[in-house]
């Protein structure tokens, strides 16, 4: 997704305990008329109902609160999310959440599955019942034979209503508790915490300085080029102004990064900054909670996006892409807002950690056998622009307790900052598979027919796939500013631009002191 | 301040009527132990301090506390440094301008207040100076019964005073709120009147003649893959919109070049945070708040987007005091700027012409008052060589006194032709503001030459300081200069010429071709 870590869709697991075996009870009407969305097929009950529900538990009334709680946490939105795989590759699933430190509840997901399961059967049999009634009424009929089968599908069909009523809760509460379950992870990941985390590759080397340096915020002070201070009377901690060439410098960064990307084929875009709420969690981020890294509009269902991977991700949502449009590949620009919940320490530093930056993010969509090579592409592309600028950076195959939760695999880009004294992330590339791709409800349909054993020869139209979706930053402003001017800094207090940059910003080819 | 006419500060008038009044009545120790910021001096009340209530007939009776309530909730978090006096001392003019400027606000209203101010001021300086009195009297030796009697006298006259004081910052408060809706005054030369009566500056070129038939910007941009509202709104909602190709760079270019033109004539660039404090929004004549606001609140705190970085660059400065020699200050400001548009509806909203999210460069200049109406010239010269430098035909308003916003002391508009649209449409709007937001934002500056005022000895004394003047006015709207530009120069094959200033800065395309796909 980019850079710094947006606080990963965790959801409320205490839940399902208790919905597990809600499905089981029926549900008092005067309950469930204070239900909206549940309210409209509400009959009285009978007696017959209990038949209906099979295996366990005493029928005795749910009491209403529980029921409200239930209501309350309704999706907004259905995740095509591969409940079938998950219950038959149980173990590796197991495994892959414990690796990845994950508290997804996978024995909730398949205990309600299964019941689901269940009670899809018995829908059906109702369903099945139902209709030899229907056509047993179709003949000629004794009055009082009549009556019974007219009464027997009244009964039937009250019956189906509340378990179908069931079923939807059902349904949306496996919804809810598998989305904390993570994507898999690629073979190659290292397992383990940050420090397991395998180098991919290593640029250059730390410069060596003869005179002592000042950090960017320093340089930044004294050339006059960033504004901290008036932005936290205007705006709060943690805001920026820039300032005279930094301002040329942003947008020598943003052009340059565009033109060198849309040299490898991908089609630049702008895009919206405020979106729905629902686009953000089907990208795999929490928009919601007490530590949401994600700023919410007053009085909307809307927020703020922390990564132009959010809209880019949206803008193909609910479609069937033809195989051979695939794959779609953006680089897009947008400004980036994040409240940074929680953040604090010396790695908040200055430019390093703020609620507002300027960022091109690469985004691909393509079919899943090609989603590999794309990655390796797009961390090519990294290096290649973080290479050209000069930058000594390392390339992390991060380790599974460190991925979020849409990633199969990520590589960090971390490069030298000699003013923070340390590495600092600079760019992320991630592999998210299908993970965002079934949320988002984007397929595409293979252009060759499937040759599947029909006997006629015909050719089938072939079935709709899940595309596969990668992320990886370009160019994250803040962060490529600090490593610019604490790399590039002189004894005079000077700062080099870049090559590559200077025909970006009027050939500019050093930020000197200003005379006041 | 730029594009689209962001809501400007009203306030509600309903208030003056009560408040107005309430100063002269005691209220209940019951009454004001219910008022967060009131409640910690409060004494029980003595007959005594009726006394201290001068002018009026009005009786000594008990406000009810949902009235009380009512006036604690309206206090002002920021303190405006309006003149008061000089509005009181050309109540007429003042009266006259704001009919002119179809403003409701209530003149009469602040004008009893701030009287009402003063001679409570005076009340409570006459108290103190009677409690200065006591107080030197008990230095001396004195009788027992004396001294016992200065100290009961003391402590009733400081147990008056407290109250008298409190009344005192409600009274401010109460006047800061209907105060604020006073516009700004207005240069001589405006014309009186409604839109219709804006007089034409300038005219710039002719309409174009088509010799085919021609295609509105939201033909154009899905015909060349450009612009996709379809996705923006099932992603954020109706007047979202991706750009896509070269559009992406059509914007960049436009704002790289704004920007190096500006910055020839001495502007300093900055970027702007997009989130600020709803004060800052507030100072500079706009309102975060109510149904009607065009202003997107972040949930949870007291931010806000901005709709214009004219507001926070109107905050840089804030609450200084600037070296003369540092005047004038001219920034060229790049932000994205978001607006809810409540309200707006019809043909005008159409495609990119009105729409949620845009980018903008957008000056701003902090000056002497003597210079404010040099630079106001200056800009819109600015912004007509930028519009002419594209090709644009275009005219320049002088905008009548009723379509002012309450910060502007004048305000020129150009308006340019977009013959997809079938109409012209604003594109620029250059605003002197005179010291409207400096008496708010708190900018003042020192003037270098000390005041030659008849110091009998001669000394230099520090020279009094000065509220600056400030001026905004939009150098590149990006989404309705693509209006102008796409439909101005589309060509019979629905491909679109770049104009050649922009060319250098989108890597040397001169013409959008429809894709083949």
């Amino acid at each position: 997704m980019g850079l710094h870590t947006l606080r990963l869709a965790t959801v409320p697991l205490t839940f399902s305990t208790f919905t597990s075996r809600l499905f089981l009870k029926p549900i008092p009407p005067n309950t469930l008329q204070t239900l909206g969305q549940f309210s409209r097929h509400v009959q009285p009950r009978k007696p017959f109902l209990v038949r209906a529900f099979s295996a366990s538990a005493a029928v005795h009334e749910t009491p209403p609160t529980q029921a409200s709680d239930s209501s309350a946490a309704r999706p907004q939105w259905k995740a095509s999310i591969d409940f079938k795989w998950i219950r038959d590759n149980k173990e590796a699933v197991e495994i892959n959440i414990k690796n990845r430190n994950s508290n997804a509840d996978l024995g909730g997901v398949i205990e309600l599955y299964e019941n689901m399961v269940n009670l899809q059967k018995e829908v059906e049999g109702i369903r099945e019942e139902r209709n030899n009634v229907a056509k047993k009424m179709k003949g000629k009929l004794e009055p009082s034979e009549r009556e019974r089968l007219v009464e027997e599908g009244k009964s039937l069909k009250e019956s189906l209503v509340t378990l179908e009523e069931d079923l939807v809760k059902l349904q949306d509460e496996l919804q809810q508790v598998a989305r904390s379950i993570p994507n898999m992870t690629h073979p190659d990941v290292p397992i383990g915490g940050e420090d397991s985390s395998a180098i991919r590759k290593e640029v250059g080397s730390p410069r060596e300085f003869t005179f002592p340096i000042k950090d960017h915020l320093q340089l930044g002070k004294d050339l006059d080029l960033i504004d901290f201070d008036s932005a936290s009377e205007a705006s709060g901690s943690k805001f920026f102004y820039l300032k005279n060439e930094a301002v040329l410098l942003e947008m020598a960064l943003l052009n340059w990064t565009l033109s060198e990307v849309m040299k490898k084929g991908f089609t630049p875009l702008t895009t919206p900054e405020i979106v729905r709420s629902s686009i953000v969690e089907k990208c795999g981020f929490q928009p919601r909670g007490d530590n949401t890294q994600v700023y919410s509009i007053d009085g909307t269902d809307q927020c703020l996006i922390g990564t132009a991977e959010i809209p880019v991700g949206g803008i193909h949502m609910d479609s069937i892409l033809l195989e051979s449009v695939l794959p779609l590949k953006y680089i897009a620009f947008s400004h980036c807002f994040r409240t940074e919940a929680g953040a604090a320490g010396a790695a908040t530093k200055g430019l390093y950690r703020v609620h507002q930056f300027s960022k091109a993010e690469m985004f691909i969509l393509c079919r899943p056998e090609d989603s590999e090579t794309f990655h390796h592409e797009l961390i090519q592309i990294e290096e290649d622009l973080f290479t050209s600028l000069g930058l000594h950076f390392k390339t992390l195959d991060m380790a599974t307790a460190d991925l979020g939760a849409p990633a199969y695999r990520k590589f960090d880009i971390e490069a030298w900052m000699p003013g923070l004294g340390r590495y600092g992330e600079i760019s992320s590339a991630s592999n998210c598979t299908d993970y965002q791709s079934r949320r988002l409800g984007i397929r595409y349909r293979p252009s060759e027919p499937l040759q599947t054993g029909s006997k006629k020869g015909k050719a089938s139209l072939p079935a709709t796939k899940f595309v596969h979706t990668l992320n990886a930053t370009a160019c994250a402003v803040p962060r490529m500013m600090v490593c610019l001017l604490e790399n590039y800094q002189q004894e005079d207090g000077s700062v080099v631009i870049p090559e590559p940059l200077r025909p970006f910003m009027g050939g500019i080819e050093l930020i000197k002191p200003k005379l006041r």
